[in-house]
């Protein structure tokens, strides 16, 4: 019983870090359209430059959080501004072309420039952990990693108040009307680069501050981003496109889905198991397990 | 013009170094892949992430054949024996995936065929005594495609890969694709039956593709999972063909070239201080936004052109 409830705990808590990974996704593929193949990237150099604050050069982890966020500020808007804003106009088909090529490029020339200056000018086996490591928490004979459940709970504050902008707030609306029909959004006098803007802004400095979470609780390398791109697109499509409270309830599913088969079968079948359960979802059910959500 | 190219093509082994050969079969290896994916884009307007499956299905099964002994001694057979069976079973995996895949459109459909690829190199790596696993499979020495036949397989190959593409932009096979493409509605109240012609073209995508991944593992000896079924065998063809203009004969040929060509001068040649890859990420982002409809679809390339000239 307690293997099982084991197993059952560190499936939800490896669900927790992959929702992480995905829910920033999720929302700006579902409102702008934009398939944003650096997303593992950002969140990767979220993680490396909390790391750099906070470890280097010494500062509060609070402090460097702040910092964290203002940095990003600036380079979403570098992004909508130079990427996003010229692909906004596009058709869907060359909308969806020219993002995957735009921001491949752009996610492989920032992987290679952190992987780069951080084994020339840092160190040479570059893997970003954070000193913070929390102490583990024994529950009814279960002990749980701390660090996991600071994420777990990062991850149901972030989600519930995104999903909350999206229900309740006007700017909110306007992005589900985006979502909804553009041609509608445009008739209505919306103005969609504003709003891809603020989208995008939030959607990157959320990413970064989740990859500082990220590394309390697993190390990163530089060379990590875009596998997290798809492991993150795994769960915005088992979850459905655009649903923020299921991109939760997937990521559990794909943790324990790969934790009973590492258990079972073996880690190397892990990989397998989740590629087949987003082949099967995509194909039987496309619009993920939920239905279209808050769409 | 095309004839002399094709000439001159013929002609460049006679005063190229063995490096440059190399790098010559490799590009229309490339180009063989990228001319493979345009049918998917470019006629049919579905975005193939997983050509490169069919690339390492190909490079796997013939030499996974080649390796069994009593294949090894049918003599001139043999290799009639692996290619056949290579170029079939990747056209059986196409017409297979065909089914569930093109249930899905857009975005689903990219990422459905991208999940293709991984779940081959998953396979790869997994069923060891089969494919060897991480260790990867070697060719038997005597089965060694040299890189002077392999440049004019290759370029034979990728005449074809291009003549096919040049057949599908005049002929009433093309005519349907691009009718799919425009209109899935509207081409199937004109009775044509969707599924029988998305089929054919990701078989007929499928075959050329395979066929290169067996002239490459032929030539190098050596496969692994990240060799013949890396990520970017997927990736690239995709960029290549946007970058020349999809949808155009001529559009993948000049894309591969570009591209081949800035790999080379930024790989091999320029001995940068930073890495290369920031480089060619940057040349990629600046292509997306510049030129998004490609080479031979910009305003620049279409002013030089005669009207009715070369689609």
């Amino acid at each position: 019983m307690a293997r099982e409830l084991e197993l059952i705990i560190s499936g939800v808590s490896l669900g927790g870090l992959y929702a992480l990974v995905a829910f920033a996704l999720s929302l700006t593929i579902s409102t702008t359209r934009v398939l944003n193949v650096a997303h593992g990237v950002f969140f990767v150099w979220g993680g490396a430059l909390f790391v750099i604050f906070s470890q280097r050069l010494k500062l509060h982890p609070a402090l460097a959080l702040v910092l964290l966020t203002a940095c990003f500020f600036v380079l979403a808007l570098l992004f909508q501004w130079g990427i996003v804003r010229s692909l906004l106009g596009r058709s869907t088909h060359r909308l969806l072309v020219g993002s995957i090529m735009a921001t491949f490029g752009l996610g492989l020339s920032m992987e290679s420039a952190l992987g780069y200056t951080w084994v020339t000018f840092v160190d040479p086996y570059p893997v970003f952990t954070s000193p913070l490591a929390m102490f583990p928490v024994s529950l009814g004979g279960v002990s749980l990693s701390g660090s996991r459940l600071v994420i777990l709970g990062f991850v149901l504050v972030m989600v519930t108040s995104f999903h909350l902008f999206l229900q309740k707030t006007f700017l909110g609306k306007g992005a589900r009307a985006m979502a909804q029909n553009f041609d509608g959004f445009l008739v209505i006098g919306l103005n969609p680069y504003r709003l891809s803007m603020i989208l995008f802004t939030l959607a990157i400095v959320a990413t970064a501050i989740s990859g500082a979470f990220y590394v309390l609780a697993v190390p990163l390398n530089p060379y990590e981003g875009l596998p997290l791109t798809l492991k993150a697109l795994t769960v915005v499509i088992l979850a459905g496109v655009g649903n923020l409270p299921a991109t939760l309830v997937a990521g559990a599913v794909l943790g324990l889905a790969e934790v009973t088969t590492s258990q079972f079968l073996g880690a190397i079948w892990a990989p397998a198991v989740s590629l087949t359960i987003l082949f099967l979802v995509l194909v039987l059910r496309p619009t993920g397990f939920f239905g279209k959500g808050v769409y | 013009m095309t004839g002399g190219a094709v000439a001159l093509l013929c002609a460049l082994p006679l005063v190229l170094s063995s490096t440059w050969l190399l790098v010559m079969f490799l590009s229309f290896v490339w180009l063989i892949l990228t001319a493979n994916y345009d049918v998917l884009d470019g006629f049919l307007g579905h975005i193939n992430l997983g050509q490169g499956a069919f690339f390492g299905l190909g490079a796997y099964v013939a030499t996974i054949l080649l390796n069994v002994p009593s294949i090894q001694q049918l003599g001139p057979l043999t290799h009639v024996i692996i290619g056949a069976a290579a170029l079939a079973a990747a056209a059986l995996f196409a017409a297979l995936m065909a089914l569930p895949l093109f249930r899905l459109k857009g975005l689903y459909f990219a990422i459905g065929t991208l999940i293709l690829i991984f779940l081959l190199q998953v396979l790869a790596l997994n069923l060891g005594p089969l494919t060897g696993g991480s260790y990867g499979l070697y060719v038997p020495p005597a089965f060694f495609l040299s890189t002077f036949a392999g440049y004019y397989l290759a370029l034979l190959m990728a005449l074809a890969s291009v003549g096919l593409n040049f057949y599908l932009s005049r002929s009433t096979l093309g005519l349907a694709f691009r009718c799919i493409k425009e209109d899935e509605v509207a081409a199937h109240s004109v009775g044509l039956n969707l599924m029988k012609y998305k089929t054919l073209a990701i078989v007929i995508a499928s075959v050329p593709s395979a066929a290169a991944g067996i002239l490459f593992a032929l030539n190098s000896g050596f496969i692994d999972p990240n060799i013949a079924l890396g990520v970017e065998r997927s990736l690239l063809p995709p960029l290549m063909a946007l970058m020349g203009g999809t949808g155009t004969v001529l559009g993948p040929v000049f894309g591969t070239a570009i591209i081949r060509v800035l790999e080379t001068v930024f790989f091999h040649y320029l001995r940068l201080p930073v890495p290369s890859m920031l480089f060619f990420g940057i040349t990629l982002l600046a292509v997306a936004l510049c030129i998004p409809e490609g080479l031979m679809k910009s305003r620049w390339v279409k002013r030089l052109q005669p009207r009715g000239g070369t689609r």
